[in-house]
């Protein structure tokens, strides 16, 4: 009785985009090894029958040499053989390397279906396969397909129940090798390609002297375009739309209101000058929208394309390895950037995708890193929105505080912390030009993802402020705290609000500093604290989860360590 | 033919693994990535003088920090 379908195949060969196409749920998949850090499942519909099916993490063999190989071949041995199919998901553009694992799975007696996917990658580049040649010597069927455009999944299904045991000696890793030759002459026929135009760009973007070249022009594009998408979006839509349609509207609204009272206070928030101050008036129908969808999601939308189309490019690795170096002394290796640039959307991915480096020791220093010297994105949009309307520079020093603190903070750790941080070793994937649909598909995943869980949290965060407002309940936390927050930070008693906030959602906190009238200096100072003091709430389950509470005991108390020597530094030496 | 370590090889030349030093666990992981004894490499560039080496062995690119870099010896033609 077929129960459970497992994909397993070596990392970055698409099984993700496979899994999708076989059950229909959307997984974020890139082009990079390590996309997959969680087990995915899904159904899949196999005549009246429904079958699991399992996306494991890529390994090269079932001799488990890392954390992810260990984690596949332990949920491989879970169940007895009879119940369950391995789809054995192939790149067809590198399919020597790709055969152990093939002849592992066969050898060890699982019923296999080989899945050669990236086929037309696979043509593109002059490779051609003898499927039906395959097919006998591996004795199980083999199916040609590409995820991407989802040609030949249906033939993978229709073969799944065709998948039964082969017999096959048992071989060590050498003899395997030598018999993979043996096969790829057989079935694998290359036709000659001049150096193209991709592989010299590969080349180069790994070179000492023209990589650098090249990584400074992608960051600085990059963050132009997320400036210029988000603030684009943001003159041309979302400001339009609250400023000419919804302010009339809410004005019309609040018209009619007699008395300013409570539920006044809580929907409109306060009248800043007569009018409505979508920055300012902190109600629920004013500002938290206001926050949510004209100042962040303008900049979530603007990040997440550029950052997806670098994922899929198979830009990231080739920047690991130009950084690995710098990141060597902060007792991480370089593939630790992936982590932190998904960490600049939010903490949340960023802390769950340290999973790809290798040692605990790695993955406290990058968790800790990310959630005191990476501001998620929510973050950034409102320290760009509010401190930049003091000019570039103080957004800028924001910037230099935090990587300063990245710098010093990882340079301490790697020295103080025992053991020592595993070094690189990774295969890098080949640049490939994502296809749009792929690529739309995945921004509308993490867009939707940030709205269902952003929006509900801000909204009843606005409101359960606004309550506490209205019966001046915050007034005890802040009494309490007010004499620290001033005497060190140089901040007014109002701000503790604002910091405690910052638990829950960062950019809500940020807005909550505008009706303050701070002066610039005390902006900046509290901007700063919000980045590196606590994690919001979400981020620090997480931490909590990947690290281990004793672990989460010490980050917590760094956290609390960096925030007060940071802030007070900053209130002596800034003078104004 | 002269025996020298994967960092020495200079960028764009060619060698034959002939032996992997250091721990087994290093072996073991190259070779399930299809770097093995015998295997023809070429390195591609290597970054800074104790930074990661790139090598290109079969379609496969690989790029290793500095460290497993030192313990895989090649083959060379001189």
């Amino acid at each position: 009785m077929l129960k459970r379908i497992y994909l397993a195949g070596n990392p970055n060969v698409g099984k993700s985009l496979v899994f999708s196409r076989l059950t229909g749920v959307q997984v974020i998949s890139s082009n990079y090894p390590g996309t997959t850090v969680e087990l995915v499942k899904g159904w899949l519909s196999l005549g009246d029958e429904k079958v699991e099916v399992v996306d494991l993490p890529g390994a090269y063999s079932l001799e488990p040499n890392s954390k992810a190989e260990e984690v596949a071949v332990s949920l491989l041995s879970q169940y007895p053989k009879d119940e369950i199919v391995v789809i054995n998901v192939l790149d067809s553009t590198n399919l020597e390397r790709n055969l152990l694992l093939t002849l592992q799975l066969i050898e060890k007696g699982f019923p296999t279906v080989v899945c050669l996917n990236m086929c037309d990658d696979a043509l593109h580049r002059g490779v051609h396969i003898d499927i039906a040649g395959l097919e006998k010597i591996l004795q199980c069927p083999v199916v040609s397909t590409c995820a991407v455009t989802g040609k030949g999944i249906k033939t993978l299904v229709e073969k799944i129940k065709t998948a039964v045991p082969a017999v096959r000696a048992k071989f060590s890793h050498e003899e395997l090798w030598i018999e993979i030759g043996h096969i790829i002459e057989d079935v694998q026929r290359l036709e000659h390609r001049h150096h193209r135009f991709r592989e010299r760009l590969e080349d180069a973007s790994v070179q000492p002297l023209t990589g650098f070249f090249i990584a400074a022009g992608v960051i600085y594009a990059a963050f132009k375009f997320v400036r210029f998408i988000g603030e684009g979006i943001i003159n041309k839509i979302t400001d339009p739309v609250f400023f000419d349609l919804y302010r009339p509207l809410l004005e019309k609204f609040s018209l009619h209101w007699q008395e300013k009272g409570f539920w006044f206070h809580l929907l409109i928030g306060d009248l800043i000058g007569g009018k409505i101050d979508f920055k300012q008036s902190l109600g629920v129908l004013t500002t938290a929208p206001y926050i949510e969808f004209g100042m962040v999601l303008p900049y979530v939308v603007s990040f997440y394309f550029i950052l997806s189309l670098l994922e899929d490019i198979g830009y990231l690795p080739r920047l690991a390895i130009l950084l690995d170096n710098f990141l060597h002394r902060l007792g991480l290796h370089g593939y630790a950037i992936i982590p932190v640039l998904l960490g600049f959307g939010c903490n949340v991915p960023g802390i769950l995708s340290t999973r790809v480096l290798e040692s605990k020791r790695e993955r406290f220093i990058a968790s800790t890193i990310i959630s005191i010297g990476v501001p998620c994105l929510p973050l950034q949009a409102m320290i760009i929105g509010l401190l930049g309307s003091f000019g570039g520079l103080y957004v800028g020093g924001v910037y230099l505080v935090l990587f300063s603190i990245i710098l010093i903070l990882g340079l301490v750790l790697n020295r103080l912390l025992p053991g020592f941080s595993p070094e690189f070793l990774i295969e890098i994937p080949p640049y490939r030009l994502p296809p749009p649909g792929m690529l739309a598909r995945k921004l509308f995943m993490r867009i939707r993802a940030f709205i269902f869980e952003a929006v509900p949290v801000v909204l009843v965060g606005v409101c359960f402020i606004n309550i506490l407002l209205y019966f001046r309940l915050f007034d005890f936390v802040t009494g309490i705290f007010a004499p620290l927050v001033r005497g060190i930070f140089g901040l007014p008693k109002e701000a503790v609000v604002a910091l405690v906030i910052g638990f829950f959602r960062k950019d809500v906190a940020v807005g909550m500093l505008a009706p303050l009238g701070l002066s610039i200096k005390q902006m900046f100072i509290a901007a700063t604290l919000l980045a590196i003091s606590f994690p919001c709430v979400a981020t620090f389950i997480v931490l909590w989860k990947e690290l281990g509470f004793r672990d989460l005991v010490k980050s917590v108390l760094i956290m609390v360590a960096v925030s007060l020597i940071v802030g007070g530094l900053l209130n002596i030496f800034i003078l104004r | 033919m002269k025996k020298i370590s994967l960092i020495h090889l200079k960028a764009g030349h060619k060698g034959k693994v002939a032996e992997i030093t250091g721990g087994s666990n290093l072996a073991a992981r190259l070779m399930s990535m299809g770097l093995y004894k015998g295997k023809e490499v070429t390195k591609i560039s290597h970054i800074g003088l104790k930074g990661p080496v790139v090598v290109k062995s079969g379609r496969t690119i690989l790029a290793l920090g500095h460290g497993p870099a030192a313990k895989i010896i090649l083959e060379v033609v001189c």
